[in-house]
């Protein structure tokens, strides 16, 4: 439960980044996805049903607070996070550069997955060739993060872990 | 059976999800998701944060102004330095402070050229996500504001509300593949739709190629949708292509407020027959 609110938190905080402070990067339109990288992490390294709701969650939080129609992230999310899962069954990530690529994959993923929903659910003319342009570039940027990413996430756990065991 | 779900029980609960998320979408397509307390929870977690980022957001972004304009004077010695340096903080204070005065001053006149139903309001947030051009207001439906309201400055038409809780509104900009205005040629009164696309910027779609557009043209809004009051300015043609084929000549449009640049709006209620005066 503590680890559940802990990710859900910086969740929430990273969403709020990606509003406001990461708009500051130079990379054009597309905000790096750091709410999918944490998704990703929670597919690899704690694959639980908390963590399956915690991306629903995430997902939702962002399509909350940014998205024409509710649902469309959550559900981009979810998949991201079960895709992770099953593929993380087969595969054993440790180094930053796999990490990157399973990030990139996942970002495609999600790309896919909202150039779908958007098609089924917003039909919105000529909208294919500048969709792939950012499924690409918000990919990119995402596996470019990801290690750094990954390695906070991972010290954050840690001293949570450590604060658990000295309260026990 | 129960050993099957044990064992599977993270997949099982990320394909619920996968339902859920769908069954959302669905609701939210039919316009059957209102009020759902779970959005006007995580609003509710989100807004005080988002609110005290933008600040320090703005607080960086007023820095950088600052530290160009000291980029003049590197040339000069250490200790003048220090003292222009000291003195351009001053300085930008007073030029932050003047510039919202004045900000103000023209959104306060502005609205006296609009309907009735106006509140004012400040950006506190952008889309956290590329595909969408979006922004959250600090006012929601406790301040008076309510979906499909016109969100304008005094120089032009920033997009539509969408969405409200009590205390914010989210807000689908002018630039967004969603959204369409309807819009006149301001020479010719030729109509059309302008709508953001994710290829080509700000278009101005369904327009004729027997329309004579050109080059500099002047959008604006031409008050048939119900929503924005008529002739507010929205844009100004900056490319005409026309087709080999096709019944429609393509147009883009650079748009005539800059939203990432905008700080406060107005919220404008849906008035039939509203005439903004020149």
């Amino acid at each position: 439960m503590r680890l559940f609110l802990l990710y859900f938190s910086v969740g929430v905080f990273l969403i709020v980044l990606q509003g406001t402070f990461l708009r500051l990067l130079p990379f054009g339109p597309v905000v790096p996805d750091l709410v999918l990288v944490l998704c990703v992490y929670l597919g690899l390294h704690h694959p639980t049903m908390g963590a399956a709701l915690g991306s629903f969650l995430l997902g939702y939080s962002v399509d909350v607070v940014s998205s024409r129609l509710l649902g469309l992230n959550a559900f981009a999310m979810s998949l991201v996070f079960l895709s992770v899962y099953l593929s993380s069954r087969s595969i054993w990530i440790q180094n930053p550069l796999v990490t990157s690529f399973v990030v990139l994959l996942a970002a495609l993923v999600k790309g896919a997955a909202l150039v779908l929903l958007w098609a089924v659910f917003l039909s919105v003319e000529g909208f294919w060739l500048g969709a792939a342009r950012y499924i690409i570039m918000e990919a990119l940027v995402a596996a470019l993060l990801a290690p750094v990413v990954f390695a906070l996430l991972r010290r954050g756990q840690n001293y949570v872990e450590k604060f658990r065991v000295a309260a026990q | 059976m129960l050993a099957f779900l044990r064992k599977n029980q993270v997949a099982l609960s990320s394909c619920c999800c996968l339902l859920l998320s769908i069954y959302i979408l669905t609701a939210a397509a039919r316009g059957q998701l209102k009020n759902e307390p779970l959005s006007a929870l995580l609003m509710w977690i989100m807004r005080p944060l988002q609110i005290a980022s933008q600040e320090t957001v703005n607080w960086i972004k007023g820095f950088q102004e600052n530290y160009d304009t000291l980029a003049g004077f590197r040339s000069e010695n250490e200790r003048l330095r220090k003292r222009v340096q000291a003195l351009e903080v001053e300085r930008q204070k007073l030029l932050e402070a003047e510039a919202t005065n004045r900000r103000l001053k023209e959104l306060l006149d502005f609205r006296s050229h609009l309907p009735d139903t106006v509140v004012t309001a400040s950006i506190i947030a952008n889309s956290a996500s590329s595909w969408f051009q979006s922004c959250l207001l600090n006012k929601g439906s406790a301040d008076g504001v309510r979906k499909g309201m016109a969100v304008v400055t005094p120089l032009g038409v920033v997009g539509q509300v969408v969405a409200v809780t009590a205390r914010t509104a989210k807000v689908i900009l002018l630039t967004d593949p969603n959204s369409g205005i309807d819009v006149l040629v301001q020479r010719t009164r030729s109509r059309g739709i302008v709508s953001g696309s994710l290829e080509d910027g700000t278009v101005l779609k369904y327009v004729k190629r027997s329309e004579d557009i050109q080059e500099g043209d002047r959008l604006i809004t031409s008050g048939v949708d119900g929503v924005f009051p008529k002739g507010l300015m929205v844009g100004t043609v900056i490319k005409v292509r026309k087709q080999h084929l096709g019944l429609f000549q393509f147009i883009e449009v650079l748009p005539a407020v800059r939203s990432e640049r905008v700080e406060e709006v107005l919220v404008v209620a849906a008035e039939s027959g509203a005439e903004k005066k020149p």
